[in-house]
């Protein structure tokens, strides 16, 4: 997906794109932290046939919903939200991964390898979100990180699966 | 006895009201300040214990909305960045090269058609040449156009009519504060202004890791003080050279853009802005007799037809040239004719150089008209599209690639 950014010099940042399914939407994110979206008209890319609006933890909350970080489609193995450098990831910590028996803040992860833990679901389906520096990670437990693509896969190579250190 | 609080406090009632009122009506504050400080003043009855003259505090509301224009230039040497002009594309340059030579052009010859003298001229000129970005802003995301294809380009001529606007007024503020007695005169201030100008470029340009290591100040009490107090003097500063204050408050702004904590005054600065930049338009409007108005209508119905013209016509080049439709491009023109701020910074330079009095009225009117007329004009641009097509004849709006 082609996706077209300008600035809106006194407003915000423009972010433009048209899917496979030729549907054209412009994302417009305000200096003061409102989002809008708009739709156009498939014959006529001019004309914005619907929009809203959200404040921003709305949109927030809607950016997790479609990005699958509240519901994990079945059909997909592991996610990847790409956008540029930045990804999000999830994985199932590996049995001889060295972060086991650790805790988050031991090994630093933020300042060692640049990424973040965003979340933590427990094998027994418990959710930590916003994990803080005191928590432990089993095997089985799916790690849910954020950072540049180079740190998030050294992070899950030395730290999230087996073999790694 | 001293009431001159509340004599301010009654201002800055009246203000608000009127400020709700403008929400209410889903206008710009501009014009509905500007009324209210012609209604008030000297001519205004007094009722009760509300004075509405305002006679004692006059000169303390004046040196209220001259803080606003320090800090409305401020915020826009703040805004001001050669580096976002560059990355924001070809047709945005070409577009606001289009829209300023038309348009200052048309402002410089009808100024002269009218008999106008050098100075007054220049002033004219500026006064039809600027938009007013606030209002832009405001219209565009009120209507929700901030998606189009064609508000890049008008928020990108704006850009650059704000910059034309920073060097236009540097350089006619030494012409026009300074010595003006002889041709060398003249042109020594305006040499002063200009080089007082590329002071400051080069200060921004060399200084920056110096004023990161100054500016780095953690408690928000200190800093503002720090900011504040350099931004009061480096303007006062300005004025004994003969560069306006005005422009030495835009200088500064430009200065601390470029350093690490350009975001963080850039914060600080907007509640300043819009409360003084408030009681600035209400002085204005104070300042001027509204008995005095008729002599001027002509004179700023025809600079509003021109503008109007002129401006539809810019944006229909521009963007036509950006490989827009001809209803996209008709939009630019029609959105980019509100007249406000800047076009009153403007009429105050040529008051403070002691020009011809009758910029007051005619700045006023032309601001009022076009702060009213504008955002209509914008509102309705589909229907004007669809009558001028009428005539021009141009073909049903083909889809844009924009993407591509």
């Amino acid at each position: 997906m082609n996706i077209r950014e300008r600035d809106l010099p006194g407003i915000g940042r423009k972010f433009e794109t048209i899917t496979n399914n030729k549907d054209k939407v412009v994302i417009i994110i305000h200096d003061d932290g409102r989002r809008e979206m708009y739709h156009y008209d498939d014959d006529d890319y001019e004309e914005s046939i619907s929009n809203v609006t959200f404040n921003d933890s709305e949109a927030r909350q809607i950016a997790g919903i479609l990005g699958g970080m509240v519901y994990k489609p079945k059909e997909l193995e592991t996610i990847e939200l790409a956008f540029d450098d930045l990804m999000i990831e999830w994985y199932k910590v590996e049995s001889g991964a060295s972060i086991l028996g650790k805790s988050i803040g031991e090994i630093d992860i933020r300042s060692n390898y640049s990424i973040n833990v965003i979340a933590i679901m427990k094998k027994n389906k418990e959710k930590l979100l916003n994990p803080g520096p005191e928590a432990f990670l089993e095997a089985g437990d799916m790690v849910i990180i954020s950072g540049e693509r180079k740190n998030v896969k050294k992070a899950i190579k030395d730290l999230f699966s087996t073999g790694g250190g | 006895m001293d009431h001159l609080i509340f004599e301010v406090g009654t201002a800055l009632i009246l203000v608000a009201l009127a400020a709700i009122l403008a929400n209410k009506l889903n206008f710009s504050i501009i014009p509905f300040l500007i009324i209210l400080g012609m209604v008030v003043g000297p001519h205004a009855p007094t009722i009760g214990i509300i004075d509405l003259k305002f006679i004692e505090s006059t000169p303390f509301i004046e040196f209220l909305g001259r803080i606003g224009v320090l800090f409305l230039l401020f915020y826009l040497g703040l805004e001001f960045s050669i580096g976002k002009l560059i990355r924001s594309g070809k047709s945005i340059v070409t577009g606001g090269s289009i829209y300023i030579l038309i348009n200052f052009t048309l402002g410089l010859l009808f100024a002269f058609i009218m008999g106008f003298p050098l100075k007054e001229i220049l002033i004219i000129a500026g006064i039809i040449t600027i938009s007013s970005s606030a209002i832009v802003a405001k219209v565009l995301v009120d209507l929700r156009r901030t998606g189009n294809a064609e508000t890049e380009l008008i928020l990108g001529i704006i850009m650059f009519e704000d910059i034309f606007l920073a060097v236009y007024l540097s350089v006619i503020s030494g012409l026009i504060l300074g010595d003006s007695t002889s041709l060398i005169g003249s042109v020594t201030s305006v040499l002063i202004a200009f080089g007082y100008m590329l002071l400051f470029f080069i200060i921004a340009r060399k200084a920056t890791p110096f004023l990161n290591k100054i500016l780095n100040i953690a408690s928000n009490e200190i800093f503002i003080i720090v900011i504040f107090s350099s931004l009061f003097f480096i303007a006062g500063f300005s004025e004994t050279i003969h560069v306006a204050e005005a422009i030495g408050a835009l200088l500064l702004g430009l200065v601390f853009s470029e350093t690490n904590q350009g975001e963080r005054i850039e914060h600080l600065v907007v509640p300043f802005r819009d409360f003084f930049g408030a009681i600035f338009f209400f002085s204005f409007g104070l300042s001027i007799d509204p008995l005095a108005l008729g002599g001027a209508v002509w004179l700023a119905l025809g600079a509003v037809a021109i503008t109007i013209i002129g401006n539809f016509v810019a944006g229909m080049i521009a963007g036509r040239k950006a490989g827009l439709s001809h209803k996209a491009s008709s939009n630019i023109g029609l959105t980019i004719v509100s007249r406000g701020e800047f076009s009153i910074i403007m009429a105050n330079l040529g008051m403070a150089g002691g020009l011809m009095t009758i910029l007051q009225p005619f700045s006023a009117l032309y601001v009022l008209i076009l702060a009213i007329l504008g955002p209509i004009l914008t509102k309705e641009s589909g229907k004007i599209y669809k009558q001028l097509n009428k005539v021009f004849k141009w073909k049903i709006p083909e889809k844009v690639e924009s993407l591509k």
